[in-house]
């Protein structure tokens, strides 16, 4: 690797003139007390110290107090500040794309108060700078970009799936009139999709059609920007992430849709809720919650009922970490799942508590990190065994992926479902 | 005004200076600007951080820790109980006679513990890794400070010692991490805003 001055200067430039109080916090405020250690996966599945989640945040804040700080800059060897040379870029590279799913467990736990996960994020925002994003995380960012979804599915290709799963819907009892509206305009609510679905998991779209079919829901997909996820919030690029972001945004826009909702999909709906409008400089001027807070509320207001006798089978939940832990949806998917199931067991520990499934952070999307990446699943899947359960539920496709990887690689004998999927097998239709 | 307090003093001086101006710093850049919809609320989220957040039932960097945790907790009151008492010996405050024992002996024991942290980042390998120059001056300087703070409390003739340990310490305050004093303060707000506005903070039961 080479690193020239001009490369160099970019990725500095995310860390000089900064006018982010909480920036400028958490680089100044570790202390290195290392007790954050046992609150990452990378840690306990490998006991190795470069993965103390400390040392992920010294990586970025040594070279901030190396071109920031008087102490760095007069004194470095006192304070332990780096250079942002190749050896430190490849270091960098390696702790924060991979051994970092930015799950936000050790910031909740961090003795301080440091955001950690937010520190690795501006890590990796300096690495983009660079372009130094690995490669396989870009080209998913790319294909995005690009194609209006990460999977680079052809509309044709999305078009039929759908066909084909409204036709498998109407073959159930009490949706003979169930569509899947494509690009509607003027419906109250504009539904996302993880590219995953139309490609892998096409249950889950109908799963969610009888739901919005049976809460008498006025909705529709779209073909031209359905992607929920976006990947440049993993890779830390603002700006190809605010083009993501963007396209929905407009396309709310152009079908005059009063509401957003985002699929099950943990990071889609971080970035495009909670990111989107500062990627973008502005607030919606729509509503956007998720799938779950929505099946919630159908549930809750009556429009939907559930017989949770139909479904016997212990089950237990996968809290994915941007939805919960930095998303506040932490108890909806609860009591959904108490009135859809008859034995619903948590696993240990849960909630915000709860491990990550170690595909987060991009990890899916990075092939060269696969052995750590299953490595950590260990822990997850050692989690779910505990619990006995004979179905797995998450609200997120990129969860359902590792999860189903973990149930090979590890025997968890589950299977792995949304909670969409539950939720409708327990639909009562009338 | 004898010399060495002067100097201590002007450590002071320095190190408020330093504190003040990085707090105002913070304060004038302002609340973070989160354009999206709050679910939450950002002032009980922030309550929550200072309060239940930092118990020890909540936090895994203290429950699994038990014992690093309460060294760490009774080596930072110490600290507190030595600052004040640092003013009040500047200030002549502090009266003479038997009861200088008990502070004494608590700062002794706080003292200890920080001790005991110090031997902890030397042996455990991992601690050697993340730790810098820094980490073992900055404790090494505030476990002089408690110890000549127990010892002028019993022995008036250590004043000298006393205020040069106290300068020491004060004029290394800017350099190092012991400027997580400023912040800490400024984290738990951040955490706490983030968490609040996200409703993950206050904890409820679910």
């Amino acid at each position: 690797m080479t690193l020239n001055n001009e490369t160099r200067d970019k990725g500095l430039e995310v860390l000089t003139h900064l006018k982010d109080s909480k920036l400028i916090t958490h680089l100044n405020a570790c202390v290195h007390c290392g007790l954050c250690a046992d609150s990452c996966m990378y840690y306990l599945a490998m006991n190795d110290k470069r993965f103390i989640p400390a040392r992920k945040v010294d990586i970025v804040s040594s070279v901030y107090k190396r071109y920031c700080t008087f102490t760095g800059k007069y004194l470095p060897g006192l304070v332990g500040a780096r250079n942002l040379d190749e050896p430190s870029i490849v270091e960098m590279v390696d702790l924060l794309y991979g051994a970092c799913t930015m799950c936000g467990r050790c910031t909740i736990h961090c003795s301080i108060g440091v955001d950690i996960a937010y520190v690795v994020r501006t890590g990796r925002n300096m690495l983009a700078n660079m372009k130094l994003v690995p490669a396989t995380l870009q080209s998913t960012v790319n294909a995005a970009i690009e194609t209006g979804n990460n999977m680079a599915i052809p509309t044709e290709e999305l078009v039929d799936t759908i066909e084909w799963m409204e036709e498998e819907l109407r073959d159930e009892e009490g949706c003979s009139e169930a569509k899947i509206p494509l690009d509607e305009p003027g419906k109250n609510v504009l539904y996302t999709l993880n590219p995953r679905e139309p490609k892998f998991f096409p249950l889950s779209i109908s799963a969610m059609a009888k739901i919005f079919h049976a809460a008498g829901e006025s909705w529709t997909l779209s073909t031209r920007m359905y992607d929920v996820t976006n990947y440049a919030f993993f890779s830390g690029d603002p700006e190809e992430a605010r083009i993501i972001a963007g396209r929905l945004e407009e396309e709310m826009k152009n079908l005059d849709a009063k509401r957003c909702i985002l699929a099950e999909c943990g990071h889609g709906s971080r970035a495009f809720r909670w990111e989107g409008p500062n990627y973008l400089g502005k607030e919606f001027d729509f509503d956007v919650i998720t799938s779950v807070e929505l099946i919630y509320e159908y549930w809750k207001q009556g429009r939907i009922k559930l017989d949770k006798s139909r479904q016997t089978a212990p089950i237990t939940m996968h809290d994915p970490c941007n939805l919960v832990r930095s998303g506040g949806i932490i108890h909806q998917q609860r009591e959904l799942l108490q009135h859809c199931v008859m034995n619903f067991i948590e696993t240990t520990p849960y909630g915000v508590d709860n491990f990550c499934c170690g595909g987060g952070g991009g990890q899916l999307a990075m092939s060269e990190y696969n052995e750590r990446r299953l490595k950590i699943g260990e822990l997850k899947a050692n989690q779910v065994k505990a619990t006995g359960a004979k179905i797995l539920v998450t609200p997120c496709h990129n969860c359902v992926d590792q999860l189903m990887q973990l149930n090979g690689t590890f025997k968890m004998g589950v299977q792995v479902k949304t909670l969409a999927e539950i939720v409708a097998d327990a639909l009562i239709m009338e | 005004m004898i010399w060495y307090q002067f100097i201590a003093l002007s450590g002071l001086a320095v190190c408020l200076s330093f504190a003040v101006f990085h707090f105002v710093k913070l304060l004038r850049l302002g609340k973070p600007k989160d354009l999206a919809k709050s679910i939450g609320n950002e002032n009980d989220g922030i309550r929550y951080s200072f309060t239940k957040a930092m118990s020890p039932k909540h936090k895994e960097s203290a429950y699994l820790h038990m014992p690093t945790y309460t060294a760490g907790i009774v080596f930072h009151l110490a600290v507190f109980l030595s600052i004040a008492l640092f003013f009040a010996f500047v200030t002549r405050l502090l009266p003479e006679g038997a009861y200088r024992y008990l502070p004494a002996i608590f700062v002794l024991i706080g003292s200890a513990l920080g001790i005991a942290i110090l031997v902890k980042r030397i042996l455990l390998a991992q601690m050697r890794a993340l730790s810098n120059p820094d980490d073992y001056i900055s404790n090494l300087l505030v476990n002089v400070f408690l110890l000549s703070t127990a010892f002028y409390l019993i022995f008036q003739e250590f004043e000298m010692y006393y205020y040069l340990s106290v300068s020491l310490l004060l004029f290394y305050f800017p350099l190092g991490k012991l400027r997580h004093a400023v912040y800490f303060f400024a984290a738990r707000y951040h955490l706490g805003f983030f968490y609040g506005r996200r409703g993950v903070w206050p904890s409820k039961p679910y």
